[in-house]
């Protein structure tokens, strides 16, 4: 009982030293990345084989970037609860084409396709191979190393992604247009980089004020 | 001298006077033109540079070659390659020689060893509308002028449907193999006997009876006979995978098989651009998927095989000369497995030999992947051929000849792959009977 009390005044006073007004509130960093380069598309090889008129490659999943601060506030590397995401393969694609997530995470690989799958990757981050599973099924890998995963299909060589590992969560990947929103960052000033298909722009200051939110935009070449 | 040094001195001689006359033979005005086998020296300089531009000099150099096919004109167009170095030795005299693949056992229809072999394979689809495209492939091997290797309009008349036409060089229609010839979809360095060895038999010359053609056994990479072009030239294999056919063919596919019918201008021995024979062939292929991983597959032809000038020259421009084919192939796998096997029976109708020639090529082939970046494969691949009874012997045809290829793969990066294969040939004929074979090859592709 007087270990029950105790423990409910210690949990107030960490309540109220938080919601003090002399404590820091984290800001956030937005923005958009605007890819100036030309974007390799995520055609099949052309298969003289195969029936079927190729149909138009889709460029849109290769436009998405990461955004990621280069160091990262000292808190952020405690307590990063283990998580799950998911890497789909549907029609010949792997969805999404970049995933981005911390240190522990298992991800896992399932296959919509009717059509088996071979997913695999050679990276020094992360070497794997799940070998070949049919539709319905899913295989898992977890992921404890930060760095770059380029996962790809053993059997349809046109499947390719990337995995983003970060040892802090301060990272975030830009939507359809290009737009990226970091938040919950303690009051500082960072380094902070875009990221698209292999290339890293050049780190750039930002300065997120108390409770507040700084603008950074990105252009890729 | 002991039996066997004799021996060894008759066919070193023997091998020595071959050569004589094959050197010749190749720098005769009257030889056909065809690559030539490339030394092996200018292959492992051409791999070095391969390893080189492909990245593995620096992370700048990485930058420099494709890891995706490339597409451009806003998507319309899409070109791929495949880049091959193949370096081989033989085993000729003992233990460690290094020599040229003496039993031919490796030569394909163009007169170079399929085991010594720099090719450049460049491929390109360019889709002119939702429903029509244009294929191309145009092929270099050892350095010689390119050449198409398919030409084709490829027509969707209905986006709806699962239904392709194509017009002009096609894709093969019989078997499973042919669709993976580029040596990136290939497991092991050779090829099956079936699709790759020479036999005796010719489109363009005939043998006047059974005992010219048993003359013939074990040499078909290098064949004459008295009827017809005497010019001695190749023989055919059971079907080739190195040419292709032109005509129309038609493809359909579902969830659970697809379909491919062709009417071409060649046979599946001699594919042809402009057909130089009387009639047409006709060709089909079903291939049933009852689940993921599983494929089995039927095949069937049936064409002129003798070519107008030699059919004439034995009175069988009425027919009578063609080639029946049937084929079966399946392929399962699943996790770190693939297991092939494909099995091909060709009769051939001569018209100066009674019984019908009959080739029948079986290979069973497997894939083991123990790590990310290594395979282990194998293959066991014979080739066996119908008896024919001349004056003085019943013998078979041409001589049978049996393969193990054992080898594997490792690659480098994603589209950079290194292999390696030991080859056994055995051959029940022939001047060489036994022959071992190592060769390596470096495969890149986008």
């Amino acid at each position: 009982m007087t270990r029950g009390i105790t423990f409910g005044i210690g949990l107030s006073l960490l309540w109220l030293t938080a919601v003090s007004p002399d404590a820091a509130r984290n800001g956030s960093i937005r923005g958009r990345v605007e890819i100036r380069r030309a974007v390799a598309s995520a055609a099949p090889r052309a298969s003289l084989t195969d029936g079927g008129v190729l149909k138009a490659p889709d460029f849109t999943d290769r436009l998405r970037s990461v955004v990621y601060l280069e160091t990262a506030p000292r808190a952020a590397f405690e307590q990063i609860d283990p998580a799950h995401a998911v890497m789909d393969q549907r029609n010949e694609t792997f969805v999404p084409h970049l995933l981005a997530i911390t240190t522990g995470t298992t991800v896992d690989f399932p296959n919509s396709d009717r059509i088996y799958h071979n997913v695999f990757s050679l990276s020094k981050t992360k070497t794997f191979d799940l070998g070949r599973y049919a539709a319905g099924r899913s295989q898992s890998v977890r992921f404890d190393r930060p760095g770059i995963v380029r996962v790809f299909c053993d059997i349809h060589s046109h499947m390719n992604a990337f995995i983003l590992v970060f040892n802090h969560r301060f990272f975030d990947v830009t939507d359809a247009d290009g737009r990226y929103h970091i938040d919950n960052i303690p009051p500082g000033t960072y380094n902070v980089i875009a990221w698209n298909e292999g290339l890293a722009s050049e780190p750039r200051a930002a300065s997120v004020p108390d409770g507040g939110s700084t603008e950074l935009d990105f252009q890729l070449r | 001298m002991c039996r066997s040094s004799r021996l060894g001195h008759y066919n070193f001689l023997k091998m020595r006077t071959f050569r004589r006359r094959l050197r010749l033979w190749r720098d005769s005005p009257d030889r056909p033109s065809g690559p030539k086998a490339i030394p092996p020296r200018r292959l492992s300089q051409i791999a070095a540079v391969i390893l080189i531009t492909s990245g593995l000099a620096g992370p700048a150099a990485a930058q420099s070659l494709p890891s995706e096919p490339i597409v451009f004109g806003d998507g319309h167009v899409t070109v791929g390659a495949d880049v091959s170095a193949t370096v081989s030795c033989a085993q000729t005299t003992g233990l460690g020689s290094c020599g040229d693949d003496t039993g031919f056992f490796n030569y394909s229809d163009y007169e170079y060893s399929t085991l010594r072999m720099f090719r450049v394979d460049v491929n390109a689809i360019v889709r002119a509308s939702r429903s029509l495209a244009v294929v191309a492939d145009v092929r270099s091997d050892n350095g010689e002028g390119p050449r198409p290797y398919a030409l084709y309009v490829r027509l969707r008349p209905w986006s709806q449907y699962n239904l392709d036409i194509n017009g002009g060089r096609v894709p093969p229609t019989f078997g499973a193999f042919p669709r993976r010839t580029y040596a990136s979809d290939n497991l092991l360095i050779g090829y099956p006997l079936a699709y790759q060895y020479l036999t005796s038999l010719r489109a363009d010359a005939v043998p006047a009876n059974a005992d010219e053609l048993l003359r013939m056994r074990g040499r078909g990479w290098l064949s004459s006979f008295s009827i017809g072009n005497l010019t001695p030239e190749r023989g055919v294999p059971l079907a080739t995978a190195f040419r292709w056919d032109t005509g129309v063919q038609v493809h359909s596919g579902w969830a659970w098989g697809d379909a491919t019918g062709a009417v071409t201008t060649g046979s599946l021995s001699d594919p042809q651009v402009s057909g130089d024979n009387l009639g047409k062939q006709v060709a089909g292929r079903f291939a049933f998927h009852p689940e993921p991983g599983l494929v089995l597959g039927v095949s069937a032809a049936r064409g002129q095989f003798l070519s107008g000038g030699a059919a004439r020259a034995v009175g069988a421009e009425g027919g009578n000369s063609d080639q029946t084919a049937i084929g079966a192939d399946a392929e399962y796998s699943r996790g770190y497995y693939l297991v092939r096997f494909e099995a091909v029976r060709s009769m051939w109708t001569i018209p100066t030999i009674p019984q019908p020639l009959i080739a029948t090529g079986g290979w069973i082939e497997g894939r083991y992947k123990f790590h990310p970046r290594f395979y282990a494969a194998a293959r066991f691949d014979h080739l066996g051929f119908s008896s024919i009874t001349g004056t003085t012997r019943t013998a078979d045809w041409d001589a049978p000849v049996t393969r193990i290829e054992l080898g594997g793969g490792f690659l480098l990066q994603r589209n950079l792959q290194l292999k390696a294969s030991f080859q056994r040939n055995t051959r029940e004929g022939g001047r060489v009977t036994n022959l071992n074979i190592g060769s390596a090859q470096l495969v890149f592709w986008f």
